[in-house]
């Protein structure tokens, strides 16, 4: 196999699919720096996110780009609901139940997935995209959309991180929880902020996991612990580790199809996970938080 | 004259036990007043009671002409008085310039005037303001720490041990910048672990004992006292 071969099979789809994982590992490892809880229900709200774009796009007939910030805004919406309705009651309990709680959110989400757009796949443009062509390279318009906005959603994040003052806030609040209450940061609305920049990125991912493959009611459950792994290898707790991390385990799932059978590539994610848990459990940019 | 800050038999503690029993203090306006004892005397409880951070179950705190006995903390804040903790008292993964910054968090319109006071309180700071805080010295942690809590222009600092774990040195140094603080107009109020050299330097003090209070008078008078000074020579 050609080098030209190994890039277009292999590598250009390990950085699509690591582009999406990125999308859903940085809202992770937000919740996980703010709030401190893995946040099982992820994958799920990636789910209601791609089947909110593909609402927009059969009642208005637009294409799924167009309907993204559409998905986005719903999402975020969801997410906030659901903590003011379910995790703040917890928030003063042991972290461990606010996680048994999201991982019945993620039931809760899926099946309300189930009963309003059903349980057979579904896609939003019907028909064979075939590749563009550059230079040998072959690549589909939607996969260079997926990593031009995973770059530039992320780009945003760590431009409103650095600079602007509720960006620090969340910083200073994910750094020492207790010196920003006593310097009079509003807890509250850093959690809230938390949640709309979680819930959109994660409707960002699922609605490109949809563009790029197709939607299935199980489709954010099946990429959660590929996001979990990503935001771990990175380091939880920061941004640019999570769509580093992202990244390494879409590309390391596609290059797995070499020596493994291909039923065994999800199986990627899970040792990854385990070898830096048990080899760098900071992640390789040094995490904050473990 | 009545005071900036005044304690009234105040009794309280962590959960339900009493830490605090009766403790009554008071603070003037630019003054700088001490907290010493032995350990688990309840200096710190002293002062994280006046910070809204304990259940005070007995007596009354007045700051300024307000009952801030059952104050949440930001509303404290927002009042006029700002607490320095002993340990985590900066945010480590930023720059000194945003350890300040969410200093003034509370603060609306232009920082510039509280950053240049800072800064000149602290010129070794304004050098390194980009530097990240959780890199920087023990003794420079310190001034980062107190730089944050002056951002918003308080009437009362509360410094928890600020020279715990310091060099002699930067003990002296801390020392200087508590009676500037207190020139540019501000009260501290101190616990201090090394007893001598914080009653040497404050204009007044208080002994506790057991959650009580056991002397109190100038620090001059205090070091002279043979009671107090049989106390500390153990320590």
């Amino acid at each position: 196999m050609g080098f030209l071969e190994l890039i277009n099979f292999y590598v250009i789809p390990g950085v699509v699919l690591g582009s999406i994982y990125a999308l859903g590992a940085v809202g992770i490892t937000l919740v996980f720096a703010i709030l401190r809880y893995a946040h099982l229900a992820h994958g799920d709200l990636a789910t209601l996110g791609a089947f909110l774009a593909l609402a927009v796009v059969t009642a208005l007939g637009l294409p799924p780009l167009v309907a993204l910030p559409v998905a986005m805004i719903g999402t975020a919406a969801v997410a906030v609901g659901i903590d003011k309705a379910f995790y703040e009651h917890l928030r003063e309990r042991p972290k461990i139940v606010t996680v048994m709680a999201s991982l019945g959110i993620a039931l809760m989400v899926r099946s309300v997935v189930q009963v309003v757009w059903g349980v057979d796949s579904e896609s939003y443009v019907r028909g064979i995209v075939r590749p563009e062509n550059y230079f040998g390279l072959r690549i589909k318009d939607r996969e260079i959309y997926t990593v031009v906005f995973m770059i530039g959603l992320v780009g945003v994040l760590q431009l409103f991180l650095v600079k602007s003052k509720w960006g620090k806030a969340m910083r200073a609040m994910s750094d020492n929880p207790n010196l920003a209450l006593l310097s009079g940061i509003d807890n509250k609305k850093v959690v809230m902020l938390t949640w709309i920049i979680a819930g959109g990125l994660c409707a960002a991912a699922g609605v490109f996991l949809g563009i790029n493959t197709e939607l299935k009611s199980m489709m954010g459950w099946h990429m959660l612990l590929p996001m979990f792994a990503a935001a771990i290898l990175g380091g939880v707790g920061r941004v640019e580790g999570a769509v580093l991390g992202g990244l390494i385990v879409g590309i390391a799932e596609e290059l797995s199809v070499l020596v493994l059978p291909s039923e065994y590539k999800a199986a990627m994610a899970f040792v990854i996970l385990l070898f830096m848990l048990l080899v760098r459990p900071t992640g390789l940019l040094r995490g904050k938080v473990l | 004259m009545s005071a900036l800050l005044t304690l009234d038999a105040v009794t309280g503690g962590y959960g339900d036990t009493n830490i605090l029993q009766e403790v009554s203090m008071h603070v003037d306006a630019e003054e700088i007043v001490v907290i010493v004892g032995p350990n688990g005397a309840g200096k710190s409880t002293a002062m994280k009671a006046v910070f809204g951070l304990l259940n005070v179950r007995g007596g009354s705190i007045v700051f300024d002409g307000d009952n801030i006995t059952k104050w949440a903390p930001n509303r404290i804040v927002q009042r006029g008085i700002c607490y320095v903790p002993q340990v985590d008292n900066i945010f480590r993964e930023m720059s000194i310039q945003e350890n300040l910054e969410m200093g003034a968090f509370l603060k609306t319109g232009d920082l510039s005037a509280a950053y240049d006071c800072v800064y000149e309180l602290f010129p070794d700071l304004k050098e390194r303001r980009k530097t990240l805080a959780g890199s920087l010295s023990g003794g420079q942690r310190q001034m980062v720490a107190m730089g944050r809590a002056l951002m918003l222009d308080p009437k009362l600092l509360l410094l928890d041990e600020p020279t715990a774990g310091l060099s002699p040195r930067y003990m002296e140094q801390i020392f200087q910048i508590c009676r500037d603080v207190r020139s540019t107009g501000v009260a501290i109020l101190l616990v201090e672990q090394h007893a001598k050299q914080a009653l040497a330097f404050a204009d007044r003090g208080y002994v506790l004992a057991s959650g009580q209070n056991r002397h109190d008078g100038t620090g001059a008078d205090l070091l002279a006292d043979r009671e107090v000074a049989e106390m500390f020579l153990g320590g």
